[in-house]
């Protein structure tokens, strides 16, 4: 039990000591920055997308069926 | 015989011409004075190097003249080289009880959120969710810069609670996304109203119990400018791709673009609009009717607000609105709930008034400008709700310390600056730069004033005259195109706040403001105050940049004020390209 405690609390240091270098070198910053968000950029920048300005002024029905979406080209 | 590599050539080549390089630096002598220069500057370093000086920078953090923190920017980034030092006591509160707690809530609030899984769906089906939230810590850096003490802790519970508040509602509203669930109609989506941001939360409180209300637009646009500013700008090139001219106010341009790339949640089954309190923008009811197809009240807060007859018009289109609610939800109205919430809610601005009390009169008030601006315009608008509550018993126990003990919490003022009409979304933490480059301390700014009075509930009727008046002062209805009058109450505050000096924002395309300029001229000349114009264009960084707005701040405090900086290291450096 002493051991696994003693263990336990050498890996909640080890944590904290990562944590705090993540914390003040802004390494989270950088992965969102430089890795998270180009990516997801080019992600939302490809995704397939009703045309809503197909819509009619006095429609009330949906403008564009999901299956049409789907086989929507991009680009 | 070797094979040829082109890494191996490379390096010869790069290796070759590194030699070449010193060869000719050497014959030169050009060598010989780097040598001389490191080595002077080494000197000079061990002579200026003072060890108790370093362990009291260490252990208490630089004082503010020395902190140069504009060093610690990575290029045009915002990123940090490292995040700041703030002395022993200062880095660690913000490690463990701001950006560990933050991150650590953040994931409990998606967990408490009516369907959880519902948050990686939005990540990857929303632009400004997955673009933007993420991202939320840098947001608490920049707003935070340079505070110490407990200006740093009050004004981090209530960046807290607006995280905490908006995860609840984009929780809320992809658990009732119909794009998120194939289509279907669940439970949720039949029990959530949805608003445009300038519509008060207040309104609903008749049906708090039964169903929850969610602005629509306060999460894809108002909230990630301030995060992410460079979201924004894909929904206001949309809205302009179909036809819509630059020049109309960029806020409703945007609002519309999330119609016009389908990236607004469907939620709910109805929606009430308002015309964003700015007639600029009427039309933004009518595009946000095209394109979302269901039941739609329409409640536009009237310009002429003084006018008895208008208050009477705009009760009965608050009465109005709530039979709309009753129809469409079969729920009926309920004044009991409304009385419970909106004696709730007073207690919030209560707690409002004791706050603005100390930042008049006192220098002890704990929180910068941009939490005080941001916190107070989100809670008021979007009605009461626990979060703000718990947030405001951890700011009254900060600053009741601080009066208490007379802590002067933003110690290098030198001006204490009143801020009027509406900021920059991609720049609402320029005030923590002004303070920290200057001294300019934003003591209070046009938005908070907004909506300064209680709501009564002894009688259906005063509650219903005071909820009129409340919805009539919207955000940028009452002090900023509400007629001059209004927007001349800067003079009144500006005694009341005992401040000396005002930033006047300028936005570009705000045809309301812009028509006033003039007459603001006057009125300084006059007064003999000083006033420097911030120009912006409210979401759209692209327009005037953050860095041309320092450099309106820098010019005027060089060449009028006469000032010098008290961190010359803030006054140019390139941003960009960050959040």
């Amino acid at each position: 039990m002493k051991k696994f405690v003693i263990n336990l609390l050498k890996i909640l240091g080890i944590t904290y000591v990562i944590l705090f270098i993540v914390f003040f070198f802004d390494l989270d910053g950088k992965l969102l920055y430089y890795l998270w968000e180009p990516n997801a950029v080019m992600h939302y920048d490809r995704m397939k997308r009703k045309d809503n300005t197909l819509t009619p002024y006095g429609k009330k029905d949906n403008v564009m069926p999901d299956s049409e979406v789907k086989a929507k080209k991009i680009g | 015989m070797k094979k040829f590599s082109i890494t191996g050539f490379l390096d010869q080549f790069v290796g070759v011409q590194a030699g070449k390089k010193i060869a000719k630096d050497v014959k030169t002598g050009e060598l010989h004075e780097k040598r001389e220069a490191l080595h002077e500057e080494i000197e000079e370093k061990k002579a200026g190097f003072d060890i108790k000086k370093a362990a009291k920078d260490f252990w208490y953090g630089k004082p503010h003249g020395e902190r140069r923190l504009g060093d610690l920017y990575i290029g045009n980034t915002g990123l940090y080289k490292h995040r700041e030092w703030r002395g022993v006591k200062d880095t660690m509160y913000y490690f463990n009880c701001i950006w560990l707690y933050n991150y650590l809530n953040m994931g409990l609030d998606i967990f408490k959120g009516d369907e959880p899984l519902a948050f990686f769906k939005g990540v990857w089906r929303y632009r400004w969710m997955g673009q933007t939230y993420l991202s939320v810590m840098h947001w608490f850096d920049r707003g935070l810069e340079g505070l110490r003490g407990e200006a740093l802790k009050a004004s981090a519970w209530h960046y807290r609670a607006m995280v905490s508040e908006t995860i609840r509602q984009f929780m809320r509203m992809f658990a009732a996304d119909t794009k998120l669930h194939l289509d279907e109609k669940n439970e949720y989506w039949h029990k959530t109203i949805a608003h445009d941001e300038t519509v008060s939360g207040n309104i609903f409180y008749p049906w708090r119990d039964v169903l929850d209300d969610v602005p629509l637009q306060m999460i894809p646009y108002f909230v990630s400018c301030h995060v992410n500013n460079k979201t924004v700008l894909n929904y206001i090139d949309a809205m302009q791709s179909i036809g819509l001219p630059a020049d109309p106010c960029p806020m409703c341009q945007a609002e519309s673009g999330i119609f016009v790339l389908d990236d607004y949640p469907d939620y709910s089954p109805v929606m009430v609009t308002s015309n964003e309190a700015c007639d600029g923008s009427v039309a933004t009811s009518i595009i946000t009717d095209w394109f979302l197809d269901r039941p739609l009240f329409a409640m536009p807060q009237p310009m002429r607000f003084d006018d008895p007859l208008v208050q009477k018009h705009c009760q009965e289109e608050i009465e109005q609105c709530w039979k709309f609610i009753e129809k469409e939800y079969g729920i009926p109205f309920d004044f009991e709930q409304y009385k419970k919430y909106a004696e709730s809610f007073n207690k919030l601005t209560e707690f409002e008034h004791e706050k603005w009390d100390v930042a008049a009169n006192t220098p002890y008030y704990p929180i910068n400008s941009v939490a005080q601006a941001l916190y107070r315009i989100y809670y008021s608008q979007d009605g009461d709700r626990e979060i703000w509550h718990k947030t405001d018993a951890h700011v009254k126990k900060i600053m009741d310390k601080c009066v208490e003990k007379k802590i002067e919490t933003f110690p290098m003022t030198r001006h204490r600056a009143i801020a009027w009409s509406c900021a920059p979304l991609y720049y609402s933490n320029w005030c923590t730069w002004a303070y920290n480059c200057w001294g300019i301390n934003t003591i209070i700014n046009m938005d908070s004033l907004m909506f300064d009075q209680m709501l009564r509930t002894d009688t259906y009727e005063h509650a219903l005259e005071d909820l009129a008046t409340f919805n009539e002062l919207a955000p940028m209805r009452s002090m900023a195109v509400g007629g001059h009058e209004h927007i001349f109450q800067l003079w009144k505050y500006m005694e009341q706040f005992n401040c000396d000096f005002v930033i006047m924002y300028d936005q570009l395309q705000c045809k309301g403001m812009q028509g006033i300029k003039g007459m603001f001229e006057d009125e300084f000349r006059k007064r003999n105050i000083h006033a420097i114009w911030v120009p912006h264009a409210l979401p759209d960084k692209r327009t005037v940049s953050r860095k041309e707005i320092r450099s309106i701040i820098n010019d005027y405090m060089i060449t009028v004020m006469r000032e010098e900086p008290l961190d010359p290291s803030l006054l140019d450096f390139d941003d960009d390209e960050s959040w």
